[in-house]
């Protein structure tokens, strides 16, 4: 692949400040996209020393580490995005991430593709990478979703209570809601896939010389992996988050707000 | 005498000793006592946040107290699964909240809720409740969020009634009906009572009713019960903040209304 020269990359610098400059025409602020612009060039040199680096070791356990760290990252992002958090919401989402992500990363790129070594970062990092970037969008609507829908649904849920439910059984209507809309990303990617865009991951691998049908059946194969893991993450959130919301005693105890 | 106080004992269904609930370091129930019998109907009156609708709350343990116990049929209700004491403590919230789906779907949502067979339309449990609540059996197909106010609140009085429970709670079943329908409900409550054996608390606003058909009126002000006795209180209050509730001209409305 034609490498970038330094001169290339300020060469397309240059589109940055032609945008600035059409910005500030039409009398708007330029600081925030120009801002934007540098942390975008300084955070992706880091990156990419980090992976130099890492692909360097040839060993499990910095791969491993940059995951966990990626993953961490990534409920941090849904914490910091939705407006209501749920009961014990860093363990229920943690643990959700860490088996939806982790599982479905183990199980394509370590049982389905089986690279040489099984822990190869140049399989393992970027595809754990688009899992878990899903998962979290999965893991916000449904985080949020869920606490609206048992606000929302307060008197629904406590009438069904009143009528000899288990608060399982009352929630499972704002349980519903809420996973159909943390799915609804990944359905909606998967059906207008190769019509309305082509996907990055494909695009990439035709780019760096790979054939086009081999692209054409890791971007299928990606897609699947991320729906299934966006399902297993939310599903579990809604599960272990809807029971933070309920006593032992089938009680909805919904955390005090102020009146 | 002997045989009075035995009688009593065996006709009290819901004995409430010393209950207290705080909430935000707020003392919104301060040992509360009352009982009450079977085939009786207790009107819970007094000002908007004086604790009413905590104190229902408690009793089928949609809350937990703070201190105190409540009593069914001897049997403190905390050593009851909530599932089985809220199949027999029955109760309707203020707005009637009805499940999507039909007339007859929100009949059956007790059964569905428990995983109980549903009984169909013309068994004799479902046209018993549409007879004891005039319900028309021409609403079952129709669409239960289509009715009007005072039809869902006839719908969930007769839902909580297929519980087949011994005692109902009813929070202001009145409020959202006119005086025609408002009457015609308390004779169904007054009904249910002496026919079916039941034991009613309601909390009602509505004076004129309860001076028709209450058999005990407690007046809780404060988070106290201030006054307690059967409907002549309503005449003759003893106590001056009774006296002053009473005069209190929101609380006639209804009546002039009707006029």
């Amino acid at each position: 692949m034609i490498d970038l020269t330094l001169l290339d990359l300020a060469l397309v610098y240059g589109l940055i400040l032609l945008c600035a400059a059409l910005v500030r025409l039409r009398g708007g602020e330029v600081g925030g996209l120009l801002i934007a612009a540098l942390r975008m060039g300084l955070q992706l040199f880091l990156v990419g020393y980090v992976l130099h680096l890492i692909f360097a070791f040839e060993s499990a356990l910095p791969v491993l580490l940059v995951l966990l760290l990626m993953g961490a990252m990534a409920v941090h992002t849904v914490a910091g995005r939705i407006k209501e958090r749920m009961p014990h919401f860093y363990k229920v989402v943690g643990s959700a991430m860490l088996v939806g992500c982790g599982g479905g990363t183990i199980y394509f790129c370590v049982l389905v593709i089986g690279p040489d070594p099984w822990y190869n970062p140049r399989y393992l990092i970027p595809l754990a990478g688009m899992i878990i970037g899903n998962a979290m969008t999965g893991a916000s609507l449904a985080a949020e979703r869920l606490s609206e829908e048992i606000r929302s649904r307060r008197d629904e849920i406590e009438t069904a209570l009143c009528l000899g439910a288990t608060a399982r059984e009352a929630s499972l209507p704002a349980v519903r809601s809420a996973f159909n809309a943390a799915l609804i990303p990944s359905i909606n990617a998967m059906a207008a896939m190769g019509i309305v865009f082509l996907p990055g991951m494909m695009t990439g691998q035709i780019l760096s010389g790979t054939e086009p049908m081999i692209a054409v059946k890791y971007q299928i194969a990606i897609m699947c992996v991320i729906t299934g893991s966006v399902a297993v993450t939310s599903f579990l959130i809604l599960q272990q988050g809807c029971r933070g919301y309920f006593s032992p005693h089938e009680q909805l105890v919904l955390p005090e707000r102020a009146d | 005498m002997l045989q009075t106080v035995a009688e009593n004992d065996q006709n009290r269904l819901l004995q409430v000793e010393r209950l207290s609930q705080q909430r935000q370091g707020r003392l919104i129930l301060k040992r509360v006592s009352l009982a009450c019998l079977r085939r009786q109907l207790t009107v819970l009156t007094g000002p908007s946040g004086g604790g009413k609708s905590t104190l229902l709350r408690l009793l089928n343990r949609l809350d937990e107290p703070t201190e105190g116990r409540v009593l069914l049929n001897g049997s403190d209700i905390s050593s009851l699964p909530p599932v089985q004491l809220r199949c027999r403590v029955a109760m309707v919230l203020q707005r009637p909240t009805m499940f999507s789906g039909s007339v007859l779907e929100n009949l059956q949502s007790s059964f569905r809720l428990r995983r109980e067979p549903l009984p169909p339309a013309d068994s004799a449990e479902i046209q018993h409740v549409l007879t004891l609540c005039g319900i028309d059996s021409d609403l079952l197909p129709r669409s239960a969020d289509r009715l009007s106010i005072g039809q869902q609140q006839r719908v969930s009085l007769a839902r909580a009634l297929l519980t087949s429970p011994q005692i109902l709670l009813l929070d202001e079943p009145t409020s959202a009906l006119d005086r025609p329908s408002a009457d015609r409900l308390g004779e169904l409550l007054r009904q249910l009572c002496r026919e079916e054996g039941l034991a009613v608390l309601m909390i009602s606003h509505d004076l004129r009713l309860a001076e028709r058909i209450a058999d005990q009126v407690l007046f809780l002000s404060g988070g106290e019960i201030v006054e307690q006795g059967g409907a002549e209180i309503l005449q003759r209050p003893a106590t001056e903040q009774l006296q002053n509730f009473l005069a209190e001209p929101l609380l006639r409305k209804p009546e002039e209304g009707a006029l």
